[in-house]
């Protein structure tokens, strides 16, 4: 494989890894029954909070702790708006990404101006190579010498998968977002999964801001997930709401964009918007061709009252 | 758990209202002023917390929305594409249908007015003017019509469809305009100037506020009578109500959907053409930016209600002139605009999850 190939690979991974923390985190939330619409506010704030942190501590750490605890934090709102409240899912989620853009915003001015810093800069996290398999020809730049939130996000799939699939809790979890019903009179609160899931998901994804400020820019900038929240949306509709799936999924628009990347570098006449455009368009197509056999968790956007 | 709607007893939305229940929702407001006043109160908390002396910041605010006649202008000329907006979600709320699509409707109708302009030139004003507004609305009214069908024929979610679309809509448009019909030279995705015969007309020649406003006015009007006073809009609520109990009463599901998606895409469609031609002259890549949400925000706001639109579009346009003039005078951050708008929503949205779960129980 030449180096350019191994370039693009690089970059691919690159581009998923937010990607798949966002995706991860919004599957726990929507397998019960919660729409993530939100999913873009809570990788917005773990990317505050990963930068905050960091900033003020110095250590990367305590940054990746405080992305989860942003991220964590949106979701709870959104679990106690929704969940709790009976408010329209979809809507609440809207509302919650302009809260969270509006509020990190505020919050950056509010921290420069007291610190009278220029910007909220901080060192990023190094690769860390894994002994011996950091070289392997070519399997070991591309897999093994990768900074250590893209570990975590290859290596959060198996375990997620097993949870939702192997576990009495994530049978529940999924139970909850069928048919919250059954779980109920198997003797499980579905508001308390509910509540869990979402605010589980609001952590994860927010270390996907994490990767975006301690593994790719190096600073807070308003508003700097641009719509990776959506696109996550849509990597796990492509993936219809199963880890594995979303995976593959955040791998093509991970492929997709670092290929419009590199047709932009090398002038080929194929619109930069034409491929933004694709995985939106891809899961439309997904959505419309696979259509009634589509499985959406059943209780998707459902409210489960106080007595379910 | 919500009760699964048997279909021997239909929950009717009661016919013929009593005035007094039709018009329940200026007594409801209450609750949606509240929302508004807590937003606000929110924010007048950080404005203090952040060391901003109160006083003069909300000198600037008021001045800043209602100052001047040219200030008040710039107000109602930010609320007219959010209230013809608006007035379309609502009536989708009405009919069980939430459409989020208002971003990617108004970019298409923003698209079908500078087109028209470009394609079919004409001399006369009023020709010119009126040509684009309808192809604004024709185009409108066909990306929410397309959005309207995947949800009936495909049983995708009307949410997920038009979320997804307005993505497609708004880098369909940036593509079309960069590559297409922009202005070359102009280092980002915009059109030429428009002639002026194409521009929407002003009240006053030394002033900005264009003609819009009457348009989103009488949106909202024509809407209330619509539902409330028609045969149609009576279906409509029956449709809101129940796919069931509309089914049974020998309403067309499909039609109906499609009918009300395609009123609300040419509403934005409208929005998009009017911000073309009375603001901008010209078409300007991704200029419908949060405006689908706003819509959004004001359709809930009024309690879905077309007459109360009118009030919460208002409240959203002087909200942001008050805010952009704050933001001048004395320093304080743009994002309070979106923290007043997302906390608003949020409360807005608890009282009517609320209202909904006691009408239900």
């Amino acid at each position: 494989m030449d180096t350019a190939t191994l370039d693009f690979l690089g970059s691919v991974l690159r581009i998923a890894t937010p990607l798949l923390f966002g995706a991860m985190g919004s599957i726990l939330s929507e397998r019960a029954g919660v729409f993530a619409v939100g999913l873009e506010g809570m990788m917005l704030a773990g990317a505050f909070g990963a930068a905050l942190l960091t900033f003020m501590t110095g250590n990367a750490a305590a940054g990746v702790a405080g992305s989860m605890v942003a991220g964590a934090l949106v979701a709870m709102v959104v679990a106690l708006v929704t969940v709790r409240l009976g408010a329209d899912q979809m809507v609440t989620g809207l509302a919650v990404n302009v809260l969270a853009a509006g509020a990190t915003s505020f919050l950056v001015w509010w921290v420069l101006r007291h610190t009278g810093a220029g910007s909220l800069r901080v060192t990023m996290l190094a690769p860390w190579p894994v002994p011996g398999l950091a070289n392997i020809p070519v399997l070991g730049p591309l897999l093994f010498r990768q900074p250590p939130l893209t570990y975590l996000a290859l290596l959060m799939i198996v375990p997620l998968h097993g949870f939702l699939e192997g576990t009495r809790w994530g049978l529940t979890l999924r139970a909850v977002g069928e048919n919250p019903a059954a779980a109920f009179s198997v003797g499980a609160n579905p508001n308390v999964f509910r509540g869990a899931a979402v605010i589980a998901g609001g952590a994860i994804a927010g270390l996907g801001g994490a990767v975006l400020v301690l593994q790719q820019v190096g600073t807070f900038t308003d508003a700097m997930t641009s719509g990776r929240g959506f696109l996550a949306l849509a990597a796990i509709i492509v993936g219809r709401w199963r880890p594995w799936g979303a995976f593959v999924a955040c791998l093509v628009f991970g492929a997709a964009e670092a290929l419009h990347l590199r047709l932009q570098m090398t002038g080929l006449p194929v619109s930069s918007y034409v491929m933004q455009m694709l995985p939106y368009l891809i899961a439309l197509l997904v959505l419309a061709g696979l259509g009634r056999s589509v499985k959406l968790p059943a209780a998707l956007g459902s409210y489960i009252g106080p007595r379910a | 758990m919500s009760a699964s709607p048997s279909a021997a007893v239909p929950a009717m939305p009661s016919a013929s209202l009593p005035p007094a229940q039709r018009y329940a929702f200026l007594r409801s407001r209450r609750d949606l002023l509240l929302a508004c006043a807590l937003g606000l109160a929110a924010v007048a908390a950080l404005i203090v917390f952040s060391g901003n002396d109160p006083g003069r910041a909300a000198h600037a605010f008021l001045a800043g929305a209602f100052g001047s006649f040219d200030r008040i202008s710039v107000a109602l000329n930010k609320a007219t594409p959010y209230i013809l907006c608006g007035t379309g979600v609502a009536l989708c709320f009405r009919a069980g249908i939430v459409n989020i699509g208002g971003e990617g409707q108004i970019a298409l109708g923003g698209l079908g007015a500078a087109t028209c302009a470009m394609l079919f030139p004409v001399a006369n004003p009023l020709l010119a003017v009126l040509s684009c507004l309808l192809a604004g609305v024709a185009f409108g009214a066909l990306w929410a019509t397309v959005a309207a069908v995947l949800h009936l024929t495909r049983r995708i979610n009307e949410v997920i469809v038009t979320l997804l679309m307005n993505f497609v809509a708004v880098l369909l448009v940036q593509w079309i305009v960069q590559d297409y019909i922009g202005e070359t030279g102009a280092g980002f995705p915009q059109t030429a100037l428009m002639p002026p015969a194409y521009w929407l007309p002003k009240f006053t020649a030394d002033n900005d506020l264009h003609l819009g406003i009457l348009l989103a006015v009488a949106a909202c009007v024509l809407a209330h009578l619509y539902l409330w006073h028609t045969q149609w809009g009576f279906g409509l609520r029956v449709l809101g109500a129940s796919r069931q109990a509309a089914r049974y009463a020998g309403l067309s599901v499909f039609r109906g959907t499609v009918v009300v998606m395609g009123v609300a895409g040419s509403l934005a469609g409208l929005a998009g053409s009017v911000e073309v031609l009375g603001l901008h002259y010209r078409l300007i890549a991704g200029f419908s930016q949060g405006f689908g949400f706003n819509a959004v925000a004001i359709a809930l706001l009024a309690g879905r209600q077309p007459l109360a639109i009118l009030p919460a579009g208002l409240f959203l346009g002087f909200l942001e002139a008050g805010a952009l003039a704050m933001q001048r005078e004395v320093g304080s951050p743009s994002s309070l605009v979106s923290m007043i708008e997302g906390l608003t929503m949020l409360f807005a949205l608890v009282i009517a999850g609320r209202a909904s779960r006691q009408a239900g129980s």
